[in-house]
């Protein structure tokens, strides 16, 4: 096993990982930034590859300069490793390499987990068919690949991120069929734009997809959903449940559904940090001070893993993070004035708040029984709600009884809606327990000494 | 920026039949490019699944890449000479009972 040592780790490559990295490196200490990807930026600042790049050019040049100041900064920079598990206050760190399986260990002083998010999905009957994705897919395609998800696109779920990808699919030539918002936020209330007029860039933002859209003649259709995919071999055709009560529906080639982001916080939850119920009382987020810090004291967390606030948010609180760990590793160092980075995160964090109002997630009451919530084991909430049912059964006995959450993807697509369907108590979001490994490694990779193929 | 010019393209092979892909391209991206969204079956209710999440965290998008089963085709890239092989042939019954 190979055994490396650093100063701190930084557990993702994304926005919050990178700025911390930067931070922490012109600090003077040894950095090593790991990253499951075989690039650096996360998921917003994903980069084409070398070859689209010079076709198509850089998608994101921002998230390029900052990497390339990341490693000028010395950074020892690992792509291709994820972390599996770790122990000791996050002083331990068990990597596998993507490509090889070959185990690793490396031993820090402090660690930093900035792993971001997954997109949140809710299931509906027929969401298990080929060409239902999430919208982030249909913009990975359009952005990264130039390939559009469809020609006939229909775009549905919750939340501001359907604007930009519904602009990137018109980019690639597709056609948007619908898109539909379950809330009504394109109206809001006066309180909500004096929030919004405060973050006048994100705005902007927000008003120039809508006005892409506009030109292009797609409208927003807001209050409505998705009630149902259809299709033989793949998705042909969707249910839209209206306003009024009305359902109509339309021909489609794919269908691109989501609900906002979830944190990903399986390492410090791992390592038993303290957590609480993140707004949409459907996750439990690491417990942090106003620098990242958990209850876990060595350990800090920053980004959307901490709490969804964006690319923005995770930037400033990367850089947060890196200044406490400095403090704690490097005290000789002169102090840094932090009042303008502390003033822009709480300023971020309201917005984000803004936009949990504004978005608010349906119930998952009205989830049919026959609808499959865990893709993996083809498990019903039907199923899931009887074995909720029998009295002794909480979210780990129903785990058990039904096998939800123990396919591949560890329950990282269901574990909120198998939490949500047996929950008794409101006010606690259960989920379910983080274990090692935190990600999926070839088995053969766990036996010391032994090839993988 | 706008495009220089359009991307190099490389061969590759799906599930025995030969195609064209632009170099760099993920494999998920060419299979959808192509059309061909069921890329195997779920082993516990032999379903056929596709592409769902796009940044390996579904595995719903596993085929055999260069012989090598269950790759992410969302995580890897298309180069000259690979052999992609999708699963959507029918369940054994056996995987059944």
């Amino acid at each position: 096993m190979a055994e490396s040592e650093a100063d701190v780790a930084v557990i993702g490559g994304g926005p919050a990982g990178l700025h911390a990295a930067l931070v922490l490196a012109r600090g003077g200490l040894s950095v090593v930034l790991l990253d499951e990807s075989d690039t650096l930026g996360g998921q917003y600042y994903k980069r084409r590859t070398d070859q689209l790049t010079a076709a198509f050019g850089d998608f994101r040049p921002r998230g390029t300069e900052l990497i390339h100041r990341v490693r000028a900064a010395g950074v020892v920079v690992r792509t291709g490793t994820l972390v599996w598990g770790a122990e000791d206050a996050g002083r331990t760190l068990f990597t596998s390499d993507v490509r090889t399986g070959a185990l690793g260990r490396i031993t820090t002083r402090a660690t930093l987990a900035a792993t971001g998010a997954y997109e949140r999905s809710l299931p509906f009957p027929g969401w298990t068919l080929p060409g239902v994705v999430t919208p982030g897919f249909a913009l990975h395609l359009a952005t990264m690949d130039r390939v559009p998800v469809g020609q006939r696109v229909v775009l549905a779920g919750t939340g501001p991120f359907l604007l930009p990808v519904a602009c990137a699919l018109l980019e690639v030539g597709a056609r948007i069929e619908a898109l539909v918002e379950l809330n009504h936020p394109y109206r809001p209330s006066t309180s909500a734009i004096g929030g919004a007029l405060r973050q006048p860039a994100r705005l902007a933002e927000a008003a120039r997809y809508l006005l892409t859209l506009a030109r292009h003649g797609v409208g927003v259709e807001q209050g409505a959903r998705v009630l149902a995919a259809h299709g033989d071999t793949q998705v042909t055709a969707v249910d839209i449940g209206q306003e009024d009560g009305g359902v109509r529906q339309l021909e489609t080639d794919a269908l691109c559904v989501g609900f906002g982001f979830r944190p990903s916080t399986e390492l410090p939850r791992l390592l038993g940090c303290d957590t609480r119920a993140d707004p949409t009382g459907t996750e439990q987020l690491p417990v942090v001070d106003a620098d990242g810090a958990t209850s876990v004291d060595g350990l800090y967390v920053a980004g959307d893993c901490a709490g969804i606030a964006g690319v923005h948010a995770a930037g400033v609180r990367g850089q947060l993070a890196a200044h406490a760990i400095l403090r704690r590793l490097a005290p000789e160092r002169a102090p840094v004035r932090l009042s303008g980075l502390r003033r822009r995160a709480r300023a971020l964090d309201r917005f984000a708040e803004l936009a949990d109002r504004l978005y608010p997630l349906p119930t998952t009451a009205d989830i049919p029984d026959a609808t499959q919530v865990c893709r993996c084991e083809g498990v019903s909430a039907g199923e899931i709600r009887e074995a909720a049912a029998t009295g002794w059964n909480d979210l780990h006995g129903t785990k058990a009884a039904t096998r939800a959450g123990m396919g591949p993807c560890q329950g990282r697509e269901c574990g909120h809606i198998v939490a949500a369907l047996t929950g008794r108590n409101e006010s606690w979001a259960e989920c379910f327990a983080a274990r090692m490994p935190i990600r999926p490694l070839p088995m053969a990779a766990t036996v010391e000494g032994q090839d993988v193929p | 920026m706008s495009p220089n010019s359009l991307p190099e393209t490389v061969t590759v092979t799906i599930d025995g039949t030969p195609g064209e892909a632009w170099a760099g391209q993920s494999v998920t991206a060419v299979l959808v490019a192509a059309g061909i969204w069921p890329l195997r079956r779920n082993p516990v209710n032999g379903q056929l699944r596709g592409p769902f999440c796009g940044m390996g965290v579904c595995l719903e998008c596993e085929v055999t890449i260069n012989g090598r089963p269950g790759s992410r085709s969302c995580t890897a890239h298309v180069a000259e000479g690979m052999d992609i092989r999708t699963h959507t042939e029918p369940l054994p019954t056996a995987a059944h009972g």
